[in-house]
């Protein structure tokens, strides 16, 4: 029965999917026709979906014409990637140990707390400036830290704070220590929250990597890849580029997800 | 040793008096069942005795000794069991030695012996999320003992199992407790349970709480629960009780005017 | 929790050593060319976190009159009088303007009379000198006078079209595959040549030439036309458009200049695919490369709304390499970062080919 269920949920998913392509392809051959436009779009600039498939092929690998010498999209991947990590795994290292400290120490949360709640409503964005003109360099690592680093503060000062209170009791009668219930009750029991934050602020770390590349420019990344297939009219390989932003953000959350899934095997 | 000695303890909240001088003894060994009407401060009481609060008047002490700060020489068991989720049945058990340096190997000896005492075989490495409740509570009355404690707090400990599983974990406290022989205060809303497992009843008043009466259960174990005597005595209780049951909620009826 | 935290240590170690394996660099690297703005190229030369960059006028002589590096090759060194930018207008503006022959002739004259008159100014003797350079810093967003006079020295500036010049650039364009050849095969043009000649005319500075010696009133237009006008940030390459401007000349030949929407363009990319491809450029001025660049990528060729016409040269070289001080020969940029204002820039093509004479790779 569920898994009845379940293949309709697919096969719907899959034709959805074909039916948006179909839609795209008659919506720009209808521009190109001269028949039906979009109002204020350029609908007969954008490529089908045929001439983007061929373009993320053919800009797939790496290529050399003369002297030059361009990218594939695998290297802008790994670039984008390899920023989102490290921006990521410092935002985690630093993240975590404050969210903590804010969760479970009221003179911390009152230190720390105003300055949180300020700087977390600046967007990654809005420090692209700052990371161009005062940053020697890393400027597009640190905009990801900054997208990522809030979701997870809060996801930790969340998670420490909703740990049960008689759990806190329980591990006191059995003998823990202030320290030991840090370690051994606050953190496993924020474990989850932390990982969705982790989750949340990698989405958002995402974006920034590629909003930040557009700017801070960098050799590779898929950020300046479309906006370089932009500068030189290439539009199928810009909405190539896009399309593979999606697929590679969509693939982080749902391994991140396994990731949860394999290791917080307590929650139902 | 477990002798646990409240000498005219008292709790005020914020200006509520919920417990008010309560002079009581848990003597060596003894099992005693906390009765009263909900909020008379059965629960504070617990948790005074566990160091988890303290007393705004009065003293409490455990084998002589104040109570002051965490008490870690008792074992809590609570209503809604407030496992460790995030470890299975063993890691559970096994979180009092770990927190005091016990090496993996005795933490090993120590959690299979309660594994085993409690009836937990074959569940070591389940979460609690896979247990059921019966289940969860063997792994918190497991978890209290592994501590080695003195003596055992126990609040509701059955109070959210079926009828059924409820009165089979009785049979399976006692047996338990038989064997390792430690003092017990147990709170429980059922003059049922608390004649079925006491050596001695102790009914609290409406709030403020206070010592009603105290009724000693001079039936030998095992008891058979529809006996004479038992039922006999159970009247009595629920009489006594009966009685705080209705201030109680005549209280109630008027703050709720 | 033993697993988890086994895991997250494996994460952050692979990560650290992803990281770091991105920052070595092998030794036989190309040369990474990175987009980026003319005020970007001088700040970051100066941090160090570029090691060079190729611009245009006056960015090159900000930097090295501000020390933060020195001329590595003038385009000249590269490929000798090389065309750089160009007047151009829109096909558009040009089908549904009754007099757009008339008004074309008028700005190859001003074009002319700027040219000749900044060629006379750039000596140090002449009586202009002084406002040509006082032009040249508000222009160029310049704060000082000797970048203004060095910025002047390597444009050569003109006003005759460069066709052979554009021949060869369609070539490497092309050789450089920065066409869609799909595109390509859609323009119909048979070859560089072909292309070439399609996109420029003389006939407008041929007029112009005839006309030279008349005074610029009695020969202008009945009614003042009204002409939205592009050109890019501070690019000294497009001074003659600004001399002209503010000295009065297009209106004397009965030319009202504004400022098309988005001007000044950040590079000629823009200006093509945000100003003459949306009709909001009329005339307007910009690198050849983006014209050629874009008349064939980002055209529909069903209304030819990427299509400008040529109507007179601009300058001759005038970009150069800058370089920090540690680099003495393009070899020694390898696997080092360097700046440009993006691909398809005459910049872009200028850096490759320099780098293939030097045998070295680049990427971008
Ligand atoms: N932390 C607290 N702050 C304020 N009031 C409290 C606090 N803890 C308990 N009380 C009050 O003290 C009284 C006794 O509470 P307690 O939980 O001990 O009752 P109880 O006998 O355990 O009730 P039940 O049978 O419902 O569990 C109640 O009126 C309760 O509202
Ligand atoms: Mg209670």
């Amino acid at each position: 029965m569920k898994n009845n269920t379940e293949r309709k949920g697919l096969v719907i998913n899959i034709l959805s999917l074909i039916s948006f392509v179909i839609l795209w392809h008659i919506l720009v051959l209808l521009a190109r026709e001269q028949i039906f436009n979009i109002p204020f779009m350029k609908m007969k600039d954008l490529p089908t979906p045929l001439e983007t498939w061929y373009a993320l092929v053919g800009s797939m690998f790496t290529h050399t014409y003369g002297p030059g010498f361009t990218y594939g999209i695998f290297d802008h991947i790994k670039a984008s990637l390899v920023r989102v990590v490290q921006g990521g795994v410092l935002a985690f290292i630093i993240g975590v140990p404050v969210g903590i400290g804010i969760g479970y120490s009221r003179l911390i949360h009152n230190i720390l707390n105003p300055i949180i709640e300020i700087v977390r409503n600046m967007p990654p964005m809005a420090w692209i400036p700052l990371a161009i003109f005062i940053l020697v360099t890393g400027g597009s690592i640190f905009i990801v830290f900054i997208g990522v680093v809030f979701p997870i503060i809060l996801n930790t000062i969340y998670g420490v704070r909703s740990t049960d209170a008689r759990i806190i009791d329980a591990a006191r009668t059995l003998g823990a220590s202030e320290a030991q219930i840090v370690a051994k009750v606050l953190i496993p029991s924020a474990f989850p929250s932390i990982i969705a934050g982790l989750r949340i602020g990698f989405g958002v770390g995402w974006m920034a990597i590629v909003a930040a590349e557009m700017v801070i420019q960098s050799p590779v990344g898929l950020g300046y890849f479309i906006w370089n297939m932009g500068d030189l009219g290439r539009y199928a390989e810009m909405v190539a580029g896009m399309i593979v932003i999606g697929v590679v953000g969509y693939i982080m959350n749902i391994s991140i997800l396994l990731v949860q899934k394999r290791f917080v095997k307590w929650v139902d | 040793m477990g002798r646990l000695v409240l000498k005219g303890v008292s709790r005020k909240f914020n200006g509520y008096l919920a417990v008010s001088d309560v002079n009581l003894e848990v003597a060596d060994g003894e099992f005693v069942c906390l009765l009263g009407p909900s909020g008379c401060g059965k629960t504070t009481l617990l948790r005074m005795a566990a160091g988890l609060d303290a007393p705004t008047e009065g003293e409490l002490f455990l084998d002589d000794k104040k109570i002051e700060g965490v008490n870690k020489e008792v074992g809590f068991v609570f209503q809604e069991y407030v496992l460790f989720p995030w470890r299975t049945a063993k890691g559970n058990i096994e979180f009092g030695p770990e927190m005091k340096g016990v090496q993996k190997d005795e933490r090993e000896r120590i959690s299979q012996h309660y594994i085993d005492l409690v009836g937990l075989k074959g569940f070591e490495n389940h979460y609690p999320h896979e247990l059921s409740g019966g289940m969860k509570q063997r792994v918190g009355i497991a978890r209290a003992y592994a501590n080695t404690p003195k003596l055992l707090l126990m609040d509701e400990p059955f109070g959210a199992l079926d009828a059924q599983t409820r009165n089979l974990m009785q049979g399976e406290l006692l047996r338990i407790w038989e064997k390792e022989h430690i003092s017990a205060l147990f709170v429980t809303h059922s003059v049922d349970e608390a004649v079925y497992l006491a050596d001695r009843v102790v009914v609290l008043s409406a709030g403020p709480g206070a010592v009603k009466e105290i009724f000693d259960v001079n039936i030998p174990r095992p008891r058979v629960r529809t006996s004479p005597e038992a039922n006999a005595l159970r009247n009595e209780i629920l009489k006594c009780l009966g009685a705080e049951i209705q201030r109680a909620a005549g209280s109630e009826r008027e703050i709720h005017r | 929790m033993n697993n988890i935290s086994k895991t997250l240590i494996v994460v952050i170690v692979t990560a650290l050593f992803a990281g770091c394996i991105e920052q070595q660099k092998t030794p036989d690297q190309p040369i990474n060319l990175v987009k980026m703005s003319g005020q970007d190229m001088i700040q970051r030369l100066g941090t160090g976190e570029i090691a060079g960059f190729i611009g245009w006028e006056p960015y090159p002589a900000i930097a090295i009159t501000k020390g933060y590096g020195k001329p590595l090759f003038y385009s000249a060194d590269i490929w000798k009088g090389h065309p750089c930018c160009v007047v151009a207008y829109d096909y558009h503006w040009y089908n549904n303007t009754r007099n757009a022959d008339d008004i074309l002739n008028r700005m190859a004259l001003v074009q002319l009379k700027s040219v000749e008159y900044i060629n006379n100014a750039k000596e140090s003797g002449s009586p202009d000198h002084a406002d040509l350079i006082n032009y040249s810093m508000a222009f160029g967003g310049m704060t000082n006078s000797s970048a203004a006079e060095l910025s002047l020295k390597d444009v050569q500036f003109v006003y005759s079209p460069n066709i052979p010049g554009t021949e060869t650039f369609i070539s490497k364009i092309m050789d450089f595959k920065i066409f869609d050849s799909n595109k390509w095969n859609q323009s119909g043009y048979k070859n560089a040549s072909d292309y070439a000649n399609h996109l420029i005319t003389n006939r407008y500075v041929d007029w112009a030439v005839k006309n030279r010696e008349n005074n610029l009133s009695s020969i202008a237009l009945k009614e003042t036309v009204t002409i939205r006008y592009g050109y890019l940030l501070n690019d000294i390459h497009e001074l003659p458009f600004y001399v002209g401007w503010q000295k009065g000349w297009f209106r004397a030949v009965g030319i009202n200049i504004t400022m098309a929407p988005g001007t000044p363009f950040e590079n000629g990319a823009f200006e093509m695919q945000k100003g003459f491809k949306t009709n909001s450029v009329d005339i307007g001025s910009l690198g050849i490369p983006p014209v050629i660049i874009h008349r064939i990528n980002s055209n529909d060729f069903s209304v030819d709304d990427a299509r400008v016409g040529v109507i007179s040269g601009m300058n001759n070289e005038g970009s150069i390499i800058v370089v920090a001080g540690n680099i003495t020969s393009l070899a020694d940029l390898k696997g080092k970062t360097v700046g440009y204002p993006g691909p398809g820039t005459i910049q872009h093509v200028l850096f490759l080919m320099a780098a293939d004479n030097a045998g070295l790779k680049v990427s971008y």
